[in-house]
């Protein structure tokens, strides 16, 4: 229902009508896109084309809704250019620049993009500043953190700014759809709880709730284990926990998050053994890819979780060591 | 003799509290019965056998070898501010343990740690040549240089291998600052052989040494040949050296802050510095992880962030008693 909203304020905006004003405030006079975030407001005068994707992350926004980016922020993996495997069909054969380490603005210009999406990116004021001379660049909404922006605002942040509106509440409504089918489905995984941890260089560290996969599983119905909830941690996603005292993640689903090479850390880790989700097999082992898809928490990377969570969680969560989760069998988690 | 005994009761002290400091209050009598009867469930045996017993270990293995190469340095270049840490020597270990764990995975452990002993050697050398030592004596602040110099650049090389494969970003930050937490998947009897070998050497040759450092010419006149003793150092201090960083990975400082105490400990002989210098390394490193366990619990500050914490203000003492135009 939104995308007729665009077509009919571009038009309002050839017309001059004012009703339609009333009805998209943010869309102040003359068919201007307006955008408030964190480091001000950014005004579109027209839906972009040419986009040049500056967040970790962001690339799958856009790619879902079509448009793809002319230049991607390397985060970390081995996937060309940049874009992991739920996304790369989307590119159509395109190859966007794969743009590594800091943001390097000559490069950006050098693109002649007319949107900067640098949602997720970390980005500092300064450098927000000079981009802000190249196009329009976005930023995260005022009320969330760095790399907190909720995949829904994001997608819809997305969606003005290229005139995909429609496009994006398809998205939304068939992702929130097949959580909601989830949940319908899993009754007995409701307000129980679980964490996402990770293990490696001998510190163990869990995701708290600010972050996207504990976003992730809250939307299948999980809570945070109560040590974790309410907690800030370190940068507002995690906490670091005593290698003495990992009883703050003894949920009763606990998935270990890997970029690789850490099965093998986990299954020496002693301690690990001493938690009822271990003894009991309630853990599941996300390996590099599921990892990834967790840590995109995207629209598209969402999906390709579920699809490979859901009978993992399923055989973890009945708490019986008998029902074997393959993933941490694989991983060589069972004792 | 009584001070020596001293340096024991300290040590005995470090190592108490290694074991009943951290996050899990664990009782003596708890801690005996984990050795008696292990039960791998029990989270306050898990905490002795798994955590605190391996952490002491390295400690006493990285903080002893530490110890010993920072007094043969500081010996043999006539400079209190030779460090294995701020000579790169530390550094060059960690490098090429990285780039081994990089190239053939991390899977085997114990191969991949011993790339720290040519990666020490290579590093001391490099060091040494660089700050003048083919030519006769080592001044204290041409090797300074040097050393801060290498360190540098293998710090930066560290930094691009982790800019181009940012997977091992988890390794970096065990491979930057030491830290004792991964003792329990180290090679600890391995490198524990090597650290004791390389000390049993040092004292082997601590006369030929102490000669060398009155100066070439003058040792040449007591019947020692310099290249000889110089190659036995390097030889120590890549032993030593390169044990502790595979057991605790570059642990700063340390060898800066350890000889000068063990000085006034032990007196000015080689032999005695060189027991003093291990005892006393080996309790520092202790004191310095487990005040890391504690000062901001649940996390914990790794013990080669806190050595570096405290030997900070050392190296500037020291640096600062240094006279213009000293040799040492």
């Amino acid at each position: 229902m939104h995308a007729p909203h665009a077509r009919l304020s571009r038009r309002g905006f050839l017309a001059g009508a004012g009703c339609l004003l009333a009805a998209t405030p943010l869309r102040a006079g003359g068919g201007e896109l307006r955008f408030a975030h964190a480091y001000g407001e950014t005004v579109l005068a027209a839906p972009a084309t040419r986009v040049v994707s500056l967040g970790y992350t962001s690339q799958d926004s856009l790619l879902a809704l079509g448009v793809v980016p002319l230049a991607v922020r390397y985060w970390y993996g081995d996937h060309p250019g940049g874009v992991w495997p739920w996304a790369q069909p989307l590119l159509g054969g395109a190859e966007p620049l794969l743009m590594t380490g800091e943001v390097s603005i000559e490069t950006v210009a050098s693109l002649a993009p007319d949107l900067i999406v640098a949602i997720g990116s970390g980005i500092s004021e300064a450098e927000y500043a000079l981009l802000s001379q190249i196009a329009p660049v976005l930023m995260h909404a005022p009320e969330v953190t760095t790399y907190g922006m909720p995949w829904d605002a994001e997608l819809r942040m997305v969606a003005r700014a290229t005139g995909t509106e429609g496009r994006a509440e398809e998205l939304i409504a068939g992702l929130r759809g097949r959580f909601e089918a989830l949940r319908e489905r899993h009754p007995d995984w409701q307000d129980r709880s679980a964490v996402c941890a990770w293990h490696s260089g001998g510190q163990t560290s869990a995701f708290l709730g600010g972050d996207s996969r504990a976003q992730f599983l809250r939307e299948l119905g999980f809570r945070l284990p109560e040590a974790l909830d309410g907690m800030q941690g370190d940068d507002g996603f995690y906490t670091a926990l005593s290698p003495e005292d990992l009883s703050p993640i003894d949920a009763d689903v606990l998935l270990w998050i890997s970029s690789g090479g850490q099965a093998e850390d986990l299954a020496a880790l002693a301690m690990r053994r001493t938690l009822r989700a271990s003894a009991e097999g309630r853990e599941v082992f996300c390996d590099a890819l599921l990892s990834g898809a967790l840590s995109f928490g995207s629209v598209l990377s969402m999906p390709f979780a579920l699809d490979r969570l859901e009978p993992e969680i399923a055989a973890a969560i009945d708490g019986d060591p008998a029902t074997v989760v393959q993933s941490a069998e694989e991983a060589g988690l069972l004792q | 003799m009584m001070r020596l005994f001293g340096l024991l009761a300290l040590l005995a002290l470090a190592l108490v509290l290694a074991l009943s400091v951290g996050a899990r209050p664990v009782t003596p009598a708890v801690a005996l019965e984990a050795l008696r009867a292990y039960d791998p469930t029990n989270p306050d045996h898990v905490t002795m056998m798994a955590i605190r017993l391996p952490r002491l270990a390295a400690g006493l293995i990285a903080g002893g070898a530490l110890g010993i190469a920072g007094t043969v340095m500081q010996v043999m270049t006539r400079n209190p501010l030779a460090d294995p840490g701020l000579l790169g020597v530390n550094s060059g270990a960690a490098f090429a343990l990285l780039i081994g764990a990089t190239v053939f995975g991390a899977a085997d452990e114990a191969s991949v740690a011993l790339l720290t002993f040519p990666g020490a050697a290579l590093a001391s050398a490099l060091v040494f040549v660089l700050g003048g030592g083919l030519r006769g004596d080592v001044g204290p602040v041409r090797l300074t240089l040097a050393g801060a110099a290498l360190n540098a650049l293998l710090l930066s090389l560290v930094t691009a291998i982790v800019l181009v494969r940012q997977d091992t970003l988890d390794m970096f930050r065990f491979w930057v600052a030491g830290s004792l937490t991964q003792a329990a998947s180290r090679p600890l009897a391995e490198m524990a052989l090597i650290a004791a070998a390389g000390g049993l050497f040092a004292l082997a040759v601590a006369p030929q040494i102490e000669a060398l450092s009155l100066g070439s010419a003058l040792s040449r006149g007591l019947g020692t040949k310099p290249r000889r003793v110089q190659a036995a150092a390097l030889a120590v201090v890549t032993l030593c050296t390169g044990a502790a960083v595979a057991v605790a990975g570059p642990i700063a400082f340390l060898g800066l802050m350890v000889p000068p105490l063990a000085r006034i400990v032990a007196g000015h002989s080689l032999r005695r510095e060189l027991v003093a210098s291990a005892l006393l390394g080996a309790a520092l490193l202790l004191f310095a992880d487990t005040l890391g366990r504690v000062v901001m619990a649940p996390s914990e500050v790794r013990a080669g962030v806190m050595t570096a914490l405290i030997g900070g203000p050392v190296f500037l003492w020291v640096a600062r008693r240094l006279r213009p135009g000293a040799t040492a």
